[in-house]
């Protein structure tokens, strides 16, 4: 019963302080961030399955998680609203060829961010952009302009 | 049949995004992302209060956690911490004073409550006899002459509020409660 309970606070302590950590740009996982779910995980595990390692307790911890998973994925598809709450919203960083700066700031992204991901999408000139987007995976997308319809 | 029919429905493509601009339909939501914005400070300050509290030792394992008991005639002097943590090891460091200890041997009296809710794993130093009853564990210890002292290892099995009592015959008892958080 402990473990139960274990895994479904660290799951949703895990799932919050994973969320208000601010989305990192580039949708790829770098050093820093694997430094974070390393050390997040390694210390969830302990707390999770307690002094009872055996097969049957993990076995609990692995399918507690796994139906919390599911339990928010289906949260997720029938309610815009909880998705939000989870996931959050796409981003405008620039809007009709002006940066939104305010949006910006509280991301942490800056222009080289932004410029950099234009690169990756065979951009060269950030004049060329008419939007970016902050995606919710973090990535950023890109309408030219003269693309917008 | 029925099932097939139902997983094969479809419906007429249309616009449920919300555009930016009536061009690029994003679903961008700055209404719920600047109450997000508010939501995250307010949790970052939470978490730092949390930090805070728990290294003062609101939650065990610091200054806020120590506590001492001391009976009025000095028989016995006891160090705990009020507030533990479950699983976690501490030790009840208990010095008996002249009163305790008659012809060569110090008495001691712990309630049940140090083995059951406290999880009283050993005591040190081994106790000459240890006698039940009275709703505790009397134990009699070899002595010489004050200070004298017992630890006892506890590591709490789950979290709640537990009272403990230890005493020594013929003086009084001192009370206690133990806050084991998870």
């Amino acid at each position: 019963m402990d473990t139960l309970i274990h895994a479904v606070t660290g799951y949703c302590l895990l799932l919050l302080t994973v969320r208000v950590l601010s989305r990192r740009p580039g949708g790829q996982l770098t050093l820093f961030d694997f430094v974070i779910i390393f050390l997040i995980g390694g210390i969830i595990i302990g707390a999770t399955v307690g002094p009872d390692h055996s097969v049957t307790n993990c076995a609990s911890a692995i399918l507690v998680v796994g139906l919390m998973h599911r339990i928010v994925a289906w949260g997720r598809a029938r309610s815009p609203r909880f998705n939000h709450i989870v996931d959050g919203t796409p981003l405008v960083l620039i809007k009709d060829g002006n940066w939104q700066r305010a949006v910006m700031r509280r991301m942490h992204i800056d222009d080289a961010d932004v410029m950099s991901a234009a690169r990756s999408h065979g951009i060269a000139s950030i004049f060329d952009v008419k939007y970016a987007i902050l995606e919710l995976n973090g990535t950023i997308s890109f309408v030219r302009q003269g693309d917008a319809s | 049949m029925m099932r097939l029919a139902s997983v094969s429905r479809t419906a007429a493509v249309e616009e449920s995004i919300e555009k930016v601009n009536e061009e690029v339909a994003v679903g961008e939501d700055l209404g719920f992302q600047r109450g997000w914005w508010r939501f995250e400070r307010a949790t970052w300050v939470f978490f730092c209060l949390l930090l805070v509290a728990d290294l003062a030792g609101a939650f065990g394992r610091g200054p806020l956690a120590n506590a001492t008991l001391k009976s009025g005639d000095g028989t016995l002097d006891v160090s705990y911490e009020r507030i533990e943590r479950s699983d976690t090891p501490s030790m009840l460091k208990i010095k008996l004073g002249s009163p305790a200890l008659h012809a060569g041997i110090a008495t001691l009296y712990v309630s049940q409550s140090v083995v059951d809710a406290l999880g009283a794993e050993r005591i040190i130093p081994q106790p000459l006899s240890t006698t039940i009853g009275h709703g505790g564990l009397t134990y009699q210890f070899a002595a010489t002459a004050p200070p004298a002292s017992v630890e006892i290892a506890l590591r709490p099995g789950s979290p709640g509020l537990f009272g403990f009592a230890l005493g020594v015959p013929g003086s009084d008892t001192l009370r206690a409660r133990v806050a084991v958080v998870p």
